[in-house]
């Protein structure tokens, strides 16, 4: 098949990325990006680390409000996937890329497979159910990560091509996990000089976490955690960061902000961190294949596996700073996380559960 | 706190469903704001349309205009947006299955303010049509669902929207149509047009039939052998004939060939009509209300109900001479058991359900 493969975000170049070589193997790729995270600095270490072929065609639809960048993807891609003509086009996740896609392509005529179906948060307040109830309606193809992806699925009327096969980026972290079990892999990750189990690994990138009462809630969680001899290493998205800086909160001196990291310096930051805090449903779910503890800052998640179950080691705990220590206290005290942080890189392993393979196939 | 509420329309067919909410709406003392996408615009839709149909004016027209499906729903959420980040309307009202129906909601989705649906729950189950795609999104982000026909509850139900969303009110289409038949003259517009006693009216714009050159000289076929039968008169746009046109599709005395119609006159036509051929979706509801025999050329159609309790039926290109002759042999003015709550009533029933809504929400008690 000629599958037209459609991305915008950091999350989702990465999934593309999991999927690409079995992609590959049995089917012609157009690979599109439209730009909604598109900056240059991506464009060289984030492509190599990833083994990401560059994209065939970059749209360049970034900033704007929600309707502005959804309406310029509409009008792009519409004209983009006329000139490709491809059989399929295939999208992932939850992004305004992932709905204007979708929309284009049903329009068109074109069956879309969406990789990652079926998550619910329940929550429509959130930009990303909008778009994931729709995409899932309108796809051909719905590819479920879960057993509750495809529950959630069949409740919506939604049960022929339906797949469960599990998480492409569970492949994904699976093959690179060699490449992040040595301590050097941290080297590069704020200025150098962590310690395995000796920091917290955080990421804050929702649009619902841009409020200042969010950016305070959070801010002060960090403050509440972060120790001289337990520092939080905090990732922040671009936009998040600008709207910290404008509200003029500034995290204490135990928080060290960095750039969103690459692939590859996550996983290891999440390996090797005593614990992990984030809003990120990719990170938690990275979090719980590599054993390490999360606290999810956001009241509901659409990952209710990693939090359900007696051995959950992944706590909602919101914006709640003393729900956030106390998980802390439980899940890694200071005493023994370092010596289980070491264990789980050297011993960890991941299973996979052959997603993207089977994808490549159920796409004929 | 929020206080108007919003109705989105951007095509001649919703202002005609919108038209009997409105008033309903306004009766109860609701402030509205009436927000045209500019999606369609041409001079039937004039002064003189708002005014003959008693529709008040938009307040705001967005001048979307013509073009491309991405480009029309772009505009229109742009738009839109900007409406409403300004002033967030307490409810946003859409209507049927057009690309401004499918923007409105995608834009109140997001800005999260609820939406309801008027026509909802309509599905041909072709997504082959752009108007299926407009219809599931919608449904699926409203927050207040008004159905036409009982069968729209289990075709929403089974997509997982919660039956506390669904009201079964009727179709206020039907509203309009009753509400203005008293002016249809079908003698007056019949002479107008030269056309004898027993005539048929074709309408035609759906893609499927008059851009794609195969189907087009099948409908022309069609349209040869029909004509053979009675005499027809076609309104059709200068735009949208050029493929029917080179299908060999000419203007004759058995086949007029005229300019688009204004309401009254195009139902005045239809009224008096011995049979209509269409491949529209309004019509087949009207000539249903009507008693007038109708032709769907389509493969299915979403207003089932047209067929099961009016006078509409499927027909392929190729059937429609055998099923003119069928109609012709059988009695003049055919009546159905006619779809429940067609009524000329819906309008005031979703202004009541939207009243009470409002105030539910207001107490705090609704979702």
């Amino acid at each position: 098949m000629r599958l037209a493969n459609v991305v915008g975000t950091r999350p989702q170049l990465i999934k593309a990325a999991a999927l690409q070589p079995a992609l590959r193997q049995r089917h012609d790729e157009v690979f599109i990006d439209t730009g909604q995270h598109w900056d240059e600095a991506m464009a060289g270490t984030f492509f190599r680390e990833l083994g990401l072929r560059p994209p065939d065609k970059i749209l360049g639809i970034g900033g704007g409000t929600s309707a502005e960048q959804t309406g310029r993807m509409l009008v792009a891609l519409e004209a983009t996937l006329r000139a490709v003509a491809p059989d399929a086009v295939v999208v992932y996740g939850d992004t305004n890329s992932t709905l204007a896609a979708t929309l284009v392509a049903a329009k068109l005529n074109l069956p879309v497979a969406h990789v990652e179906a079926g998550l619910r948060s329940f929550d429509r307040r959130m930009p990303e159910e909008i778009n994931r109830i729709v995409t899932d309606h309108l796809a051909r193809w719905c590819f479920a990560p879960t057993e509750a992806a495809v529950a959630n699925l069949a409740a919506e009327g939604l049960t022929t091509e339906v797949h469960l096969v599990g998480d492409v980026m569970r492949d994904l972290a699976a093959r690179t996990l060699s490449e992040v079990r040595r301590p050097s892999a941290l080297a590069g990750i704020a200025g150098g000089g962590l310690r395995t189990g000796e920091f917290l690994f955080a990421t804050v990138h929702r649009v619902e976490n841009r409020a200042p009462d969010a950016i305070r809630g959070w801010v002060g969680l960090l403050d509440t955690v972060a120790r001289a001899d337990r520092p939080v290493v905090l990732a922040l998205h671009p936009g998040t960061r600008e709207a910290m800086d404008a509200l003029g909160v500034v995290p204490s001196t135990n928080v060290f902000v960095v750039e969103p990291l690459g692939y590859r310096s996550s996983l290891a930051a999440q390996l090797h961190a005593a614990a992990v805090l984030t809003d990120s449903g990719g990170v938690q779910r990275e979090a719980a294949w590599l054993g390490t503890p999360c606290l999810v800052l956001r009241s509901s998640t659409e990952w209710v596996e990693t939090t359900e179950g007696v051995a959950a080691s992944s706590v909602l705990v919101g914006l709640d700073a003393g729900k956030a220590r106390d998980a802390l206290d439980r899940l890694a005290p200071p005493d023994r996380a370092p010596a289980e942080a070491a264990r789980r890189a050297r011993e960890q392993t991941i299973e996979t559960d052959g997603a993207t393979e089977s994808i490549a196939r159920l796409l004929a | 706190m929020p206080h108007h509420l919003a109705h989105v329309i951007g095509a001649r067919p919703n202002f005609i469903k919108a038209a009997p909410v409105i008033r309903a709406l306004r009766e109860r003392g609701v402030p509205q704001r009436i927000v045209h996408t500019g999606q369609h615009y041409d001079d039937r839709m004039s002064d003189v349309f708002f005014r003959d149909l008693e529709i008040p004016t938009p307040d705001v027209n967005l001048g979307v205009g013509s073009g491309t499906h991405g480009e029309q729903t772009a505009a229109a959420m742009v738009g839109l947006e900007r409406e409403w980040v300004a002033d967030p309307p307490a409810l946003v009202v859409v209507y049927g299955d057009v690309n401004s129906t499918l923007a409105a909601s995608l834009v109140a989705a997001k800005l999260g303010l609820p939406s309801a649906h008027v026509e909802a729950g309509l599905r041909s189950f072709d997504r082959s049509m752009p108007e299926e795609i407009n219809r599931i999104v919608s449904d699926l982000l409203a927050e207040l669902l008004f159905t036409t026909s009982p069968e729209a509850e289990g075709l929403l139900l089974a997509t997982g929207v919660p039956a506390g969303r669904i009201r079964f009110v009727g179709n206020p289409m039907i509203d309009t149509l009753l509400g203005q038949r008293a002016k249809f003259d079908s003698g007056v517009e019949r002479e107008r047009q030269g056309l004898p006693e027993t005539y048929g009216v074709v309408t035609l714009h759906r893609p499927s039939n008059v851009d794609d050159e195969a189907s087009a000289r099948a409908v022309v076929g069609a349209l040869d052998g029909l004509s053979a039968l009675l005499p027809l008169v076609i309104p059709l746009h200068p735009r949208g004939r050029a493929t029917l046109d080179a299908a060999g599709l000419h203007d004759s005395e058995r086949l007029r060939i005229v300019e688009p119609l204004g309401y009254v006159t195009f139902l005045s036509l239809v009224a008096g009509a011995r049979l209509v051929l269409t491949d529209s979706g309004g019509i087949q509801e009207e000539t249903t209300i009507l008693d007038i025999p109708c032709l769907t050329m389509r493969p299915n159609t979403e207003r089932p109900i047209t067929v099961t309790h009016g006078t509409n039926r499927l027909v392929a290109p190729d059937e429609v001479v055998a099923a003119a002759r069928e109609i012709l042999a059988g009695p003049l003015r055919p009546t159905g058991p006619r779809p429940p709550l067609w009524d000329g009533h819906a309008g005031e029933r979703i202004a009541d359900e939207i009243v009470g809504w409002l105030a539910a929400r207001a107490a705090g008690t609704a979702a």
